[in-house]
């Protein structure tokens, strides 16, 4: 019953994917730090190699690969960036192209689609506004139909590849509400492009994952056309938390990946740096510390591609939405932490060299970092596992 | 224009290691494809696009050799064939060419047939000339480019010591080629792994290839290899600092004190 294996597709994938980030995405990464920009010939080889968004089906230019495949991918990207700019712009595309595919309209994938997995455009997703993250519910953005058409009013803040869908073409899958007085069957989820009339971009200086930017945008007055809602109206509150759970998949993954790959470097380190006549990685002090976060990471990279596995197993009917829920916030949950504390541990065994920008484990632990928050804190993801041992009934807020 | 690669899978040389004798260590070394023969592969796949036709792969090998040919096909070759065999263990250079020159013949009609002009393990570069004096067709060996193809004749550049010439050589023919240094090699896209797996794989056996079983494998292997040692160490070459007028002034003294110039 049990096998750890993948196939001998994955591993082919996994090879050619690893050779491509390691030639071309590790000697750049660190440079991104700098020209905030993920280089053009990085993403136009990634899209050659079928490397974004390659959950969307074949006939709109992905690859039709399941969450499982899409980690390794993940992971691959994961070990060559410290950075963490080049793994967000991927799973954010393959979590929300994965979405888009399942429930966008046949016209908009058309449209879109081809145009994200070719790497021209970048397809993000909004829900979160300066008033609202985990609950989604307080929502503020608006959205009403008018004629063929729809009307979207509000806000977005903290939102990935603001800049990238702005500048480059593309949009954000956003959430907004659209009849107040019905809870989560109020809430609708469209495609808004952001080269439009209406929309104007702010970005944020945050921490990390420099490469890709974090921003927001306004929303006044911007017309929709009904192609472009994803899924139907009202269903959006269900249909966002397939994509975060996507997402979250995908992050527990890259975080153990960036965390085993930190730990690497480290052993290095140990290895050749002397102090009191001997090389660190004599002192047993620093060994155990070393053993703990391998085991650590190393449970969590497990835990991550069993919760992926669970997600594809809902697709193929052997898994309920809610043992999905559950694996999937099971492995997030500490996946940060975790990874951000093996990353620490190795700025620390550096001395003095751990707190430059020149080393690389400072930046990796500033991207990890954000995933904590991102596409669903912590906190909330022990919300939803104890929501799911204890049943709904024990939810303390509605 | 049909067009066969022969490919080899070898150890990835990249991070050898040597035991305290000088042998190599071949445990934990990953296994890849020749990277001479990646670059036939593509050379041949560039020739596909242009005239058209077809890119068969073959090899010689235990079956473990399949992720190379499977390599192969994910790159874009249309076909595999691997000639696989207890009767073929421990063949030298003289029974591989025997061997893959019979399962040429009997597979099909080649137009062209390119390897790699050396492996990076045996690095011997016997068989593609050796598997072309079997088929009694004429090879080039250190094929840079393929120029052109017109009616039954290819033109190639092949690369000398100190140039290269361009030789037009008629069909079918074999060439044995070399990576230009600025080569940069493709990886497997998603699609083409993808697709890999439902093309055609042929495996032989040596039951399969009609010919004198007593030139396969050992048998018909005439080569012993004695030893193997790492070359003897050359010690560095002297190292002249200083500023430039001074380096240069003690380099013309040392080159008249041992009356290489006067
Ligand atoms: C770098 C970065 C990129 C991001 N990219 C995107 C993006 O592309 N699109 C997007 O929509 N959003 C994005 N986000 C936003 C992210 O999804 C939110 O930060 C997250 O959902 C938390 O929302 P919040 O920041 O509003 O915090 P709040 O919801 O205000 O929460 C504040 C704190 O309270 C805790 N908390 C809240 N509720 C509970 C509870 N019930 N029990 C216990 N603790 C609780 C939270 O865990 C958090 O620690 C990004 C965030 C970051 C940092
Ligand atoms: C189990 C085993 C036992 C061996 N025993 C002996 C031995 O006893 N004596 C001995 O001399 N050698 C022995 N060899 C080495 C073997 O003969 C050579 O590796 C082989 O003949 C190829 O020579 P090379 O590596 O020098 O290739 P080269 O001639 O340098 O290769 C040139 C090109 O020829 C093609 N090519 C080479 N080999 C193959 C192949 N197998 N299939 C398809 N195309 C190919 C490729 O295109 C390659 O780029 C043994 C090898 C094995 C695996």
């Amino acid at each position: 019953m049990l096998d750890f294996t993948f196939t001998e597709e994955q591993e082919m994938i996994r090879e050619s994917v690893r050779d491509f980030a390691q030639r071309k995405i590790a000697p750049i990464a660190m440079e991104m730090e700098k020209t905030k920009q993920i280089p053009e010939d990085v993403i136009q080889g990634m899209a050659e190699l079928g490397l974004i968004a390659p959950t969307v089906s074949t006939k709109y230019g992905g690859q039709g690969f399941d969450a499982v495949t899409a980690g390794i991918i993940a992971e691959e990207l994961s070990r060559a960036d410290p950075t963490g700019s080049i793994p967000v712009f991927y799973l954010v595309q393959a979590s929300w192209g994965h979405v888009f595919n399942k429930y966008g309209t046949e016209e908009a994938k058309q449209e879109i689609l081809p145009n994200v997995t070719k790497g021209k455009w970048f397809l993000g997703i909004a829900t979160t506004e300066s008033d609202a993250g985990s609950d989604v519910l307080g929502t503020r953005t608006t959205i009403r139909k008018e004629g063929d058409h729809y009307i979207v009013n509000g806000e977005k803040m903290y939102i990935s590849g603001v800049r990238e869908a702005y500048t480059r073409g593309g949009g954000h899958i956003t959430i907004a509400k659209q009849f107040p007085d019905r809870g989560a069957k109020g809430m609708t989820m469209f495609y808004l492009p952001l080269q439009q009339k209406g929309i104007i971009p702010t970005y944020v200086d945050d921490l990390g994952r420099e490469g890709i930017s974090t921003g927001g945008f306004t929303i006044d007055n911007v017309s929709i056309p009904k192609h472009y809602l994803v899924g139907e109206e009202g269903k959006g509150f269900y249909i966002v938390h397939e994509g975060y759970e996507y997402a979250r998949g995908l992050i527990a993954v890259i975080c153990a990946a960036a965390g085993l790959k930190s730990l690497e470097r480290g052993e290095k380190y140990l290895k050749e740096r002397k102090a009191f006549g001997l090389p660190l990685a004599k002192f047993e002090a620093l060994q155990f510390r070393l053993a703990e976060h391998y085991t650590k990471l190393s449970f969590l990279r497990l835990g991550s591609y069993w919760a992926l596995w669970t997600y594809d197993r809902e697709g193929q009917k052997k898994a309920t939405r809610f043992e999905v829920s559950k694996a999937i916030a099971m492995a997030k949950m500490f996946a940060s932490e975790w990874s951000t504390q093996a990353i620490d541990e190795v700025m620390q065994w550096q001395g003095a060299f751990g707190y430059t920008r020149e080393c690389t484990d400072q930046a990796a632990w500033r991207a990890i970092r954000s995933f904590a928050w991102a596409e669903g804190s912590k906190e909330i993801m022990r919300v939803i596992v104890a929501r799911e041992l204890l049943g709904k009934e024990y939810t303390a807020y509605k | 224009m049909k067009i066969l690669v022969l490919v080899k899978q070898v150890p990835d040389t990249s991070e050898v290691k040597f035991n305290e004798n000088g042998v190599m260590i071949r445990e934990g070394l990953q296994s890849i494809l020749n990277m001479f023969d990646q670059f036939a592969v593509e050379e041949a796949l560039r020739i596909r696009e242009k005239y058209g036709g077809e890119v068969s792969v073959m090899t010689l090998a235990p079956e473990q050799a399949k992720s190379a040919l499977q390599k192969c096909l994910a790159l874009g070759a249309d076909k595999a064939y691997h000639i696989s065999d207890r009767a073929f263990g421990g063949s030298d250079t003289l029974a591989t060419s025997y061997a893959l020159s019979l399962a040429i013949k009997k597979v099909g009609d080649f137009d062209l047939i390119m390897a790699g002009n050396q492996a990076t393990d045996g690095d011997t570069g016997h068989i593609g000339p050796q598997v072309a004096q079997f088929l009694g067709i004429p090879h080039v060996s250190y094929v840079e480019k393929i120029e052109n193809v017109e009616g039954d004749k290819v033109l190639v550049k092949s690369l000398l010591e100190d140039g290269y010439r361009m030789i037009e050589v008629k069909l079918p023919a074999l060439l044995a080629c070399i990576p230009p240094p600025n080569f940069e090699y493709s990886n497997p896209s998603m699609m083409g792994i993808v697709k890999a797996k439902n093309k055609p794989y042929v495996w032989l056996k040596a039951d399969d290839i009609d010919g004198d079983k007593s030139r396969f494998g050992l048998n018909g292997s005439p080569t012993r290899v004695m030893k193997m040692y790492p070359p003897p160490k050359r010690s560095r070459g002297e190292v002249f600092t200083g500023n430039y007028n001074e380096a240069v002034k003690k380099i013309i003294d040392v080159l008249k004190e041992k009356k290489v110039i006067s």
